[in-house]
């Protein structure tokens, strides 16, 4: 039990223990179980092509994968999710289902696959962080591992063309975000009310962070800093967490739009900020551009 | 469909009411449907079924390829044509009959969460077994596809479909998992289904949804289909509930069809 294990994963940046999102999934599990866990980030070496990350390494065991590692962690009795029932056992399964299926396919498009964003933020970020000559080749890998996923699993027939794959990618984003806010609705936490924390808000803590990018890299705006999840008190920063959840939705809906531009919709393309300052007004306000305009896609 | 089309899609089903001569088409049932496929079409009737609509099935051999998704089942509706349950179930809501009305917004949330663990897991894994799992593959998925192409048709196509699941596979991350590893996933996904079902009759208490459909068009195609191995019925039938919950609604909504 008192076995020191080494996670070796990437490196941390933009407020965020890790910029991976299976690196972040295992890193928050470990804070909020408990688990001593030295962090070991494979940046500026040879790991960076070789390695599998996350990757758990205790002893004399290896193990890959966030859902093998969760696993790994609970044997060892370093259980975040010990206080639940059954019931919400089963629901949180459920849950992170449908963020693997909706969610997931955006995440990637907008790190990997837009030509903006992987231009201007991701892949600078990963070629800084690998020693040459592999700043060349490991962002490069990752988009081209990004792109296929997304094209097998979401580009069957009759969606040939990337431009609508991502219209129905970002439109099956928004309403899991919405989803995801029904569920949260005014609770501090998805399930109970302790510290024990499922890892679909782990996903939903990426989600800041990569709200947080676009809000850096294109409103320029103040924004309120997201928690980093190593924190053990969020009570108040949830709510904040709530808030940023639905202006992410809000801005799928821009980014919706931008890729579309079909008249029908109303041209959000030249006003991004002052929307994006409305927006910080209230919650309700936002709720209600939220539900609004999901009203009106249907 | 884009988005714009799709509006316009569930406008003009509006229009009109559910005709007599509604079909749903699927591969041939003695000889080519394969357990997914067979999956997927069984909750699309019941899901049919339960909201009361008639629907005849037909069993054509070239199914797949007329479907507008490249996915089973689909069904011929006026003069639309509408393929695999999400689509289907957004094309009736358009037409007034709905089976989820009911629900609350975070009931809403719930029930699509499982049905993306079903969709996620328990077709992931039928698909896995099919063409991954290199027995089952030769003896047959293989020979059941390609069943009504004469060779050398038969052998491009059916190792066609081989090599694009597997393709898929790959890319999702379940390349690399061996068939135990796949049990076991689906144990735990049935699980869930069965800590989320208790005692009550339905998902959602007395009324069934289409969540309901769905678990039922895949447990019990597994259950009733004859595999190389009979694992996968074995670890089904370990949750009591989930049988009875099949046993339920095939009384129910099939007791007209000759079991």
């Amino acid at each position: 039990m008192a076995a020191a294990m080494e996670l070796r994963c990437w490196g941390g940046d933009w407020g965020l223990p890790s910029v991976h999102t299976e690196s972040l999934i295992v890193l928050a599990y470990a804070k909020f179980s408990g688990a001593k866990v030295t962090v070991s980030p494979i940046d500026w070496t040879w790991k960076t092509l070789t390695a599998t990350v996350p990757e758990l390494l205790c002893e004399d065991s290896a193990v890959q994968e966030p859902a093998q590692i969760l696993n790994f962690l609970r044997k060892r009795r370093f259980n975040a999710d010990y206080e639940l029932s059954a019931r919400q056992g089963a629901d949180t399964m459920a849950y992170i289902a449908l963020l693997e299926e909706k969610l997931l396919p955006a995440l990637l498009h907008t790190f990997w696959v837009d030509a903006e964003n992987y231009a201007n933020l991701t892949r600078p970020w990963f070629a800084s962080r690998s020693p040459f000559p592999l700043n060349f080749l490991v962002p490069s890998r990752h988009a081209n591992t990004a792109l296929s996923r997304i094209l097998l699993t979401k580009g069957e027939a009759p969606l040939h063309r990337i431009t609508e794959v991502e219209g129905k990618i970002y439109s099956d984003a928004k309403e899991c975000l919405n989803l995801l806010s029904y569920r949260l609705g005014t609770a501090n936490y998805f399930f109970g009310n302790f510290s024990p924390l499922q890892s679909h808000l782990r996903q939903l803590d990426n989600l800041t962070s990569f709200c947080d990018n676009i809000l850096a890299v294109y409103f320029n705006s103040d924004h309120p800093c997201p928690p980093p999840p190593v924190q053990e008190t969020m009570a108040a920063n949830l709510q904040k967490l709530t808030q940023l959840v639905n202006k992410e939705s809000n801005m799928i809906e821009k980014m919706d739009d931008n890729l579309r531009s079909s008249p029908q919709h109303k041209p959000h393309r030249s006003e991004p900020k002052p929307s994006l300052a409305t927006s910080k007004h209230s919650l309700l306000d936002t709720l209600g551009k939220v539900y609004g305009s999901h009203q009106q896609q249907l | 469909m884009s988005l714009a089309a799709e509006a316009f899609v569930s406008q003009m089903a509006a229009a009109e009411p559910w005709p007599e001569s509604a079909t749903l088409y699927q591969p041939l049932k003695e000889d080519q449907i394969l357990l997914s496929d067979c999956a997927s079409s069984l909750a699309v009737q019941a899901y049919l079924r339960m909201c009361g609509l008639p629907v005849q099935v037909v069993c054509r051999a070239n199914a797949e390829y007329m479907s507008p998704s490249g996915k089973i089942p689909f069904i011929h509706v006026g003069n639309q044509v509408v393929s695999e349950l999400g689509p289907i179930v957004q094309f009736t809501k358009a037409k007034g009959n709905s089976l989820s009305d009911g629900l609350d917004d975070v009931q809403r949330a719930e029930m699509k969460a499982y049905m993306e663990l079903v969709n996620n897991m328990l077709l992931t894994a039928e698909l896995y077994i099919q063409w991954c799992d290199d027995p089952t593959a030769a003896e047959i998925s293989r020979p059941r596809y390609s069943s009504p192409y004469s060779w050398p048709l038969s052998n491009i196509l059916a190792y066609q479909k081989q090599w694009e699941v597997r393709r898929k596979m790959n890319a999702i991350g379940w390349g690399g998992k061996t068939l135990e590893q796949v049990y076991e996933d689906v144990s735990q996904c049935c699980q869930a289904l069965s800590q989320r079902l208790g005692t009550q009759p339905y998902f959602f208490n007395k009324q069934p949804t289409e969540l309901d459909a769905l678990v039922f068009g895949h447990l019990f195609t597994i259950l009733t289909t004859r595999l190389t191995s009979t694992e996968l019925a074995e670890r089904i039938k370990s949750y009591s509930n989930l049988l009875s919950f099949c046993r339920r609604i095939e009384q129910t909504y099939f007791e007209d069809k000759s079991s």
